[in-house]
């Protein structure tokens, strides 16, 4: 019961980590209601360095590759990835 | 009608040939993206572009059957790099082929502005000053709208 979690570019320099599963079993959450909301106040426990890092107000969220707001619902298997604005081209 | 992540440089005229083919439509559109050495703010002397490669080549894809679609496109191609560049490579290069000009290069010009704020890359700039990252731009998000709200053909 995981899903894999993705940090790029700030994100990741700032945490020290690019990719980790991450066990839903030990995530709180109500019935039906583990989204992306849930999955970062849980990442949010890890310190002071992930609840900054995850609560900037331009943070981009992408779930299965695709992005998507807080509300998402995320299951088994998911690839959750958090980032800032992306700066291509 | 193909997307390519590449570390390498783009070999622009290939890139063209491949894009207009034995057939070519009767109006082809290209726009190629280099490094530039310096922002508003500082000399640059290298970029490192950091990827999120199965997104972006998502993103990418869809961008280009969008612009497609869009534009009634009989061909486009979208390449961008990532890694370490330096300054006056090549970053980006998209190209369209339609049968009137505005259709290809409104094309290009809506995959530039598109993938600008929504391919998964990130620029990080060096130079005598140091290192940082791009933050984005405002301007960049507006001529991104200006494809959402319908202004632009």
């Amino acid at each position: 019961m995981s899903i894999t979690i993705k940090l790029f570019s700030a994100l990741r320099e700032a945490l020290g980590e690019s990719e980790f599963e991450l066990d839903l079993v030990e995530i709180e959450h109500a019935p039906n209601e583990l989204d992306v909301a849930v999955i970062k106040a849980a990442l949010s426990k890890r310190g002071a360095a992930w609840r900054d890092a995850l609560n900037q107000p331009n943070l981009v969220h992408a779930l299965n590759h695709k992005v998507v707001f807080t509300d998402a619902l995320v299951a088994e298997g998911d690839e959750l990835a958090f980032f800032p604005p992306m700066t291509g081209g | 009608m193909s997307v390519c992540l590449q570390a390498e440089s783009i070999d622009v005229a290939a890139e063209y040939a491949r894009l207009v083919g034995d057939t070519p439509g009767a109006a082809v559109a290209t726009f190629t993206g280099y490094v530039r050495d310096h922002t508003d703010q500082q000399v640059v002397t290298e970029l490192a572009l950091e990827h999120y490669p199965e997104m972006a080549q998502k993103v990418l894809d869809e961008l280009g059957r969008s612009a497609a679609q869009r534009f009634q496109l009989s061909q486009w191609r979208i390449v961008h790099r990532y890694g370490v560049l330096r300054v006056s490579e090549t970053i980006v290069g998209v190209g369209a082929v339609a049968d009137h000009r505005g259709d290809a290069m409104s094309a290009c010009e809506f995959m530039m502005d598109s993938l600008k704020t929504d391919a998964p890359f990130w620029k990080r700039e060096q130079g005598p000053a140091g290192e940082q990252w791009v933050a984005s731009r405002d301007s960049d998000n507006q001529r991104r709208a200006r494809w959402q709200l319908g202004e632009t053909q």
